[in-house]
């Protein structure tokens, strides 16, 4: 139809141009031609309940693309927990490519300005997420980061229109801490971080929250390597030569399930207490059994104790569904997903400005042992964090965590201070 | 300190001679058919990956040797339908082909065995590994040495004392004259190419438990490959080994004391190096190419 349109209009120039015809006809054949496609696309829009689009910026490749999959797959159960649509209109969700903070960047802004997506939920990587956030304040879209560890997040650079799912840094290591230290009694500390945003910040986060809480204790050694390094020999033997009682590797996905095998080939599973900011199910799954090991800070579990009715029938869903547990990236991206479902129909609007407040105000009842929230002045999601050890014998393929506890100890009462004070978070939210 | 740094450094001779396999193919195709091999470090993925999918069919001996040869076909299917009709024409157009090609190869891996990266074990009777005071270094490890050795070994002998070696060396000095001498050329370069990617190919069995089976992993190929190439001279055997060697300690040694510059010390090694001798150490003039 526009081919005919367009060699219609192709023919008609020429002869206008060749016998000097007036402007008039061109532009009378311009606007039907422009008459038409709007017509045909109104048309064609009102035919359909026109969508409400919803933007998924997770990985399809890399190191994080199992997370990035399993993200995408919990999202994607959170649309169908709303009967696939949401203020009677049906609900598309566009999956991009999270994969540099250059492109993931690039592909926010296709997804707002061609897509027209109301919302995006996703964002593995700090580095990704803390690129993205002043396109979400410029376009005043709603951001909801699912999957981001870097304190800053909902710190020092935190914006009106980001909302934060993953646990800060300095959560997880208040968390882990007392697991690793063991009463003071392992004082041998070697750490090793992915060089990147968040990486660091984790190591920072460890250091300083170990030199204020023993002072007694040495860094016996402190190395970083590159996000996707494959091959962890010669930081391997820096580790195995400094002799430490805990290491701290502040790596995920697939560098995290390299670390840990090769960890093994040189027979050091179980002689070094292993621990990480965050751990992803599916990292201990690919490096199986025998080279699995390590006490971490987990915001989910699909199994144990701490784990609600709702949670439970998420997992249960997941699993029917996609023939394996979800982990817990994939419980990160429902909930983020949830949230912003659930802001829509509450509000019964899809101005990211209503929906900003509707979540600065609502808690989330159910998901976990105790209501969770958004804070009001840092957008960071207030919740209890489990600490989850690696079973000593694994024989399930897929379930290799014990819950030893969950934090903060003292239960709800003591939830918001967990996650620090105005003054220690340092977030101004600054106006919608 | 002595015992930690002669275990990087042992690290670092495994690393460098993974390299100089990777390189060598490179550098022979550039040398004879000349034609830079962007696609390079993808042959190389393609041998890991189609080690993946053998060796549960033939087992771990046999992907060593079968891996190779078919990468090696597939080499030469490719020069044959695509590089062949562009040899006469400008040398952009070899250039941006292969570079294509390296593109399309790494997503056709993506689609036909996933994103998702594969678990690759090394062999069980390589499991483990050897401690010498500070010195640990793992059996598989040890392995690879040993056969990337064996490999370089045997090109080399091919090169220097068989015809057909003689053949190749010389047609990439003066191909006129080989070809006025009524060999024949076309099949010459087509099993260059081949014999090229099926050494990245069964470099890339060898890294395959070292590395991890990801698509991503022709680029930890091929940048180092076009570095040893630079640093030792286009074209030169001896060259890519001293340059291999050189580039594979350096980076270990910078792990050791300077992590935060691993990735950069190869480059700035370059940067020197060709700043002292702009054709790499052993770099030779071409004529073809002045």
């Amino acid at each position: 139809m526009n081919q005919e349109i367009a060699s219609l209009l192709g023919r008609e120039f020429t002869r206008c141009s060749q016998q000097q015809l007036s402007r008039k006809r061109a532009l009378f054949l311009i606007a039907l031609a422009l008459l038409l496609s709007v017509g045909l696309s109104s048309w064609a829009a009102a035919q359909s309940n026109e969508p409400i689009k919803i933007g998924v910026l997770l990985p399809k490749s890399g190191t994080y693309t199992v997370q990035g999959e399993n993200g995408h797959n919990g999202a994607m159960l959170a649309v169908e927990d709303f009967g696939g649509k949401v203020l009677g209109r049906p609900v598309q969700v566009i999956w991009e490519d999270e994969s540099t903070p250059q492109a993931s960047v690039q592909r926010m802004r296709k997804m707002i300005e061609v897509d027209k997506v109301v919302a995006i939920d996703g964002g593995i990587s700090s580095g990704d997420i803390l690129a993205m956030m002043p396109v979400a304040l410029q376009n005043k879209i709603l951001l909801m980061a699912s999957g981001p560890n870097a304190t800053e997040i909902t710190g020092k650079d935190c914006n009106r229109y980001t909302f934060r799912v993953d646990l800060p840094s300095h959560v997880t290591v208040r968390t882990i801490y007392a697991s690793l230290s063991d009463n003071g009694k392992n004082k041998r500390w070697y750490f090793l971080s992915a060089s990147y945003a968040w990486g660091i910040d984790s190591y920072n986060q460890m250091r300083d929250y170990l030199k204020a809480k023993d002072p007694g204790a040495t860094i016996v050694g402190q190395d970083q390597a590159p996000l996707g390094t494959s091959d962890f020999s010669a930081f391997l033997l820096k580790l195995r030569g400094s002799n430490p009682q805990v290491a701290f590797v502040t790596f995920g996905g697939s560098d995290l399930t390299n670390f840990l095998k090769q960890f093994q080939a040189i027979g050091m599973t179980g002689k070094v207490l292993i621990s990480s900011p965050i751990v992803n199910d599916s990292d201990l799954w690919a490096a199986g059994p025998q080279a699995s090991t390590g006490v971490y800070p987990k915001l989910w579990n699909y199994s144990g104790p701490y784990n609600t009715p709702k949670s439970q029938a998420f997992a249960k869903k997941y699993q029917a569904k996609f023939g394996e547990p979800p982990e817990v990236e994939a419980w990160q991206d429902w909930f983020g997903m949830t949230s912003i479902l659930t802001a829509i129909q509450k509000t019964g609007s899809t101005d990211s400005k209503k929906l900003v407040e509707f979540l600065e105000g609502y808690k989330f009842e159910g998901y976990k042992e105790m209501p969770i929230y958004f804070r009001s002045w840092d957008h960071q999601l207030i919740q209890p964090v489990i600490v989850a050890r690696v079973k000593q014998k694994i024989t399930d393929k897929f379930d290799y965590f014990d819950v030893l506890a969950q934090f903060p100890q003292g239960g709800a009462k003591e939830l918001d201070a967990f996650y620090g004070t105005k003054q220690e978070v340092g977030c101004n939210l600054g106006p919608l | 300190m002595f015992g930690v740094v002669l275990a990087q450094v042992i690290n670092g001779l495994v690393l460098g001679f993974l390299y100089i396999v990777i390189a060598e193919g490179l550098s022979i195709i550039f040398g004879m058919i000349g034609v830079v091999n962007f696609a390079h470090g993808a042959f190389f993925a393609l041998g890991a990956y189609f080690a993946l999918t053998l060796r549960p069919l033939v087992g771990d001996g046999a992907i060593v040797i079968l891996s190779p040869i078919i990468v090696g076909l597939a080499g030469m299917i490719v020069e044959a339908t695509l590089l062949r009709p562009l040899y006469n024409k400008e040398p952009l157009l070899g250039l941006l082909l292969t570079f294509g090609l390296a593109l399309f190869l790494q997503e056709l891996i993506r689609t036909v065995w996933g994103a998702r990266g594969h678990p690759f074990d090394a062999p069980q009777f390589l499991a483990g590994f050897i401690v010498y005071g500070p010195i640990l270094v793992t059996k598989y490890r040890l392995a690879v040495l040993a056969l990337t050795i064996l490999i370089l070994i045997a090109v080399w002998l091919f090169l220097e004392k068989t015809p057909w070696g003689r053949v190749i060396r010389a047609g990439s000095r003066d191909p006129e004259m080989v070809s006025m001498l009524g060999i024949n050329l076309r099949t010459i370069f087509t099993i260059t190419f081949g014999l090229g990617t099926a050494l990245a190919g069964i470099a890339g069995v060898l890294a395959a438990p070292l590395w991890s089976v990801v698509p991503s992993m022709a680029d930890l190929a091929i940048m180092p490959a076009f570095v040893v190439v630079t640093i030792g001279g286009l074209g030169s055997f001896r060259g890519t080994v001293i340059a291999g060697l050189l580039v594979g300690v350096s980076v270990a040694l910078t792990i050791q004391f300077f992590p935060a510059a691993s990735t950069a010390v190869m480059y700035i090694l370059m940067a020197l190096i060709l700043l002292v001798r702009p054709r790499g150490l052993f770099g030779e003039r071409w004529e073809r190419f002045e």
